[in-house]
């Protein structure tokens, strides 16, 4: 006679018995024996193929008997029989949906989602279930954050602490004339209500920072990266890769644009791309640089549509690969991206485990130096120069911007010599002439002002502040841009 | 449809109420596994269709991989605490495991090696705290987790 041993749970249907003596040669034999006894373990222990279910390990005495001879394996006796449940699990895998309904009214708005099967009302429910974090309402986050909210995304994040202003209506079309001055976040999150109600809007109004980022970003199944600046780009994808969550990326410049999502599970990161953020100032921003208004809208909903791919979970992720995009050429390209092993923050030993000074890590001074009131050495105001054309002073007006901004609106008398072909057009100019250069807002001047000491002229001056304060301060009939 | 629902509702009677020692063990034992998954052993009594938690057993996460979002129990060491139960009287009576940064849902992964003999208790632990936590009945066929009532004390 063996004994078994009866966990708690099946007692119920052995009688209350917590051990019961059996007869049987082999383990094969003891069990049948049992479920003989108690028909009811049957369905418990044996899979209706009369297989042992996935889930149940019998153990002779301390051992498996997958590891002895299975069910062949002789029994004696003296041995005990165990019936060793084998549990594993995790919040890996995806989630059942919640417990959720659509109403008649949702039904309707996203019928045409529902009669596809890759969405149906499974994927729906797992849209409204959803919750996406757009860190930025600006070129990209306009066309994402419309989009996604008229997909039926359940809850939606923002982070915005700007302003709407004029320049951005060209491409943050979540924005309309009649927002201008007001704050993105309340804008933003008007269109997108009026787009869809259902959506549940949380708004930061706040700039995204290695203090709040992880508090943020971990109310989120994903984080969709619309920034345009490099601290943030490296906080945001570092945050994900903490947290464990697919950060989705585009970038836009001019008329190329970049997608891909990062930290995904066995994906690479940003870090993997671009190891080092570029030297501060050699990457223009688009307020430099400028930027094809439609650009953001095609690249936003790359981003958009991989957003809904991750959430329903159908198609091929882009993960492990770089699209990138070239509006001039209206060309479609792929770069392959691989996880670095050993990259510092998803590598295979990171040592990237908290969040950094990613202003410090870019090179740049957390705080622009405030412009000094007043002037400073070799600058001249405005308002002084004026007062020079009035009385007839001898000088020499040096406009050293682009021929396509001098078209935009110049300043009578000026001479136009860009700053980059200034020096072969140097013998132009006369040392002996008072000259006052400027651009658009004094920056580039003020490298001008320095070539040309450096090559001999002392009468130089840089009118601050550009022909953006000739407008405010001179002839408000120029326009700003 | 209306058996389905009533039949629900009579599941949803069960209820699993945990003692203050062994919540505080399994609290501490997910807070200091964080940010891995934690599993273990929850050792007591049943009551018809009551369940009392006297102790909690930390065990080993045996997973051989990223133990972030998985957790494997040792069959061995089950069984080790299935023999300390009987001894003292009790019996093992449900299966706790933490998710990280997560909500204390039952997942697919949780469901497909499940065993529809315990409770299992699901905590959430977000930014190494403890947050919520859930109990869950698994079916035969690992197929559904039922939810069932989970009383924990609250400080």
């Amino acid at each position: 006679m063996a004994k078994v041993l009866i966990p708690t749970p099946l007692r119920q249907y052995s009688e209350k018995q917590d051990s019961v003596e059996l007869t049987g040669s082999t383990v094969g034999e003891v069990l049948g024996a049992l479920t003989a006894k108690f028909p009811d373990l049957r369905k418990q222990l044996f899979n209706d193929e009369g297989k042992l279910r996935s889930f149940v390990n019998v153990y002779l005495n301390d051992e498996d008997i997958r590891y002895l001879k299975k069910d062949a394996t002789p029994v004696a006796a003296s041995d005990t029989l165990s019936i060793v449940p084998s549990i594993a699990g995790g919040s890996a895998g995806v989630a059942p949906p919640p417990l959720a309904s659509l109403s008649n009214d949702e039904i309707m708005r996203y019928s045409r989602h529902l009669i596809m099967p890759e969405v149906g009302m499974e994927g729906q429910l797992r849209l409204k279930n959803a919750s996406v974090l757009l860190v930025g309402t600006g070129g990209l986050g306009a066309p994402l954050g419309m989009y996604l909210a008229a997909a039926g995304v359940g809850r939606m994040g923002l982070v915005d602490f700007d302003v709407v202003d004029f320049t951005n209506l060209h491409r943050q079309i979540i924005h309309g004339t009649k927002d201008v001055g007001r704050k993105k976040l309340d804008s933003a999150a008007d269109t997108i209500s009026d787009i869809n109600p259902n959506v549940k809007i949380e708004r930061y109004d706040t700039m995204l920072s290695s203090e709040n980022a992880l508090e943020i970003c971990k109310n989120y199944d994903l984080i969709i990266d619309g920034t345009d600046n490099f601290p943030t780009r490296y906080l945001v994808n570092d945050a994900c890769v903490l947290l464990k969550k697919p950060n989705v990326y585009g970038s836009i410049f001019r008329f190329e644009g970049q997608a891909t999502v990062f930290a995904y599970p066995g994906g690479p990161c940003y870090r993997c791309l671009y190891p080092e953020p570029p030297p501060p100032g050699l990457v223009p921003s688009c307020a430099e640089g400028g930027v094809l208004g439609i650009l953001p809208g095609i690249i936003g909903l790359i981003q958009a549509t991989e957003a809904v791919k991750l959430i329903l979970g159908v198609g091929e992720p882009l993960v492990g690969r770089l699209v990138l995009y070239d509006a001039l050429a209206m060309r479609f390209r792929e770069l392959k991206l691989r996880r670095n092993p050993e990259c510092p923050a998803c590598g295979d030993h990171p040592t990237i485990t908290k969040l950094i000074d990613y202003q410090e890590f870019c090179g740049i001074p957390h705080h622009e130096p405030p412009p000094a009131p007043g002037l400073k050495e070799g600058e001249i105001d405005p308002l002084e120069v004026k007062e020079m054309m009035d009385r007839g002073s001898t000088f020499m007006l040096l406009d050293v911007r682009e021929p396509h901004e001098y078209l935009i609106c110049s300043i009578p008398t000026a001479k136009l010599i860009p700053l980059g072909d200034l020096p072969k057009r140097v013998n132009e100019l006369d040392t002996a002439t008072e000259i006052v250069a400027h651009c658009k807002s004094g920056a580039r001047s003020a490298k001008a002002v320095d070539f040309l000491k450096q090559a001999g002229f002392k009468k130089v001056k840089n009118m601050k502040g550009g022909i953006l304060a000739w407008s405010d301060k001179v002839d408000p009939k120029v326009p700003k841009y | 449809m209306l058996k389905q629902n009533r039949d629900r509702e009579e599941a949803a009677k069960s209820m699993i109420n945990i003692d203050s020692k062994a919540w505080q063990v399994m609290v501490a034992h997910a807070e200091a596994k964080f940010p891995n998954e934690c599993c273990g052993a929850m050792i007591g009594r049943i009551d018809g269709d009551e369940k009392h938690v006297v102790s909690a057993e930390p065990m080993e996460n045996a997973y051989a991989g990223a133990q972030g979002a998985r957790y494997e129990l040792r069959p061995e060491d089950l069984l080790e605490a299935d023999k300390r139960a009987r001894a003292a009287g009790l019996d093992l009576i449900g299966i706790f495991h933490s998710h990280p940064d997560c909500d204390a849902y039952f997942s697919k992964t949780d469901l497909e090696n499940s065993c529809p003999w315990y409770s299992f208790v699901v905590l959430s632990v977000k930014s190494g705290k403890f947050d919520h936590a859930n109990s869950f009945l698994p079916n035969a066929e690992q197929t559904v987790a039922e939810k069932e009532e989970l009383i924990w004390p609250k400080s």
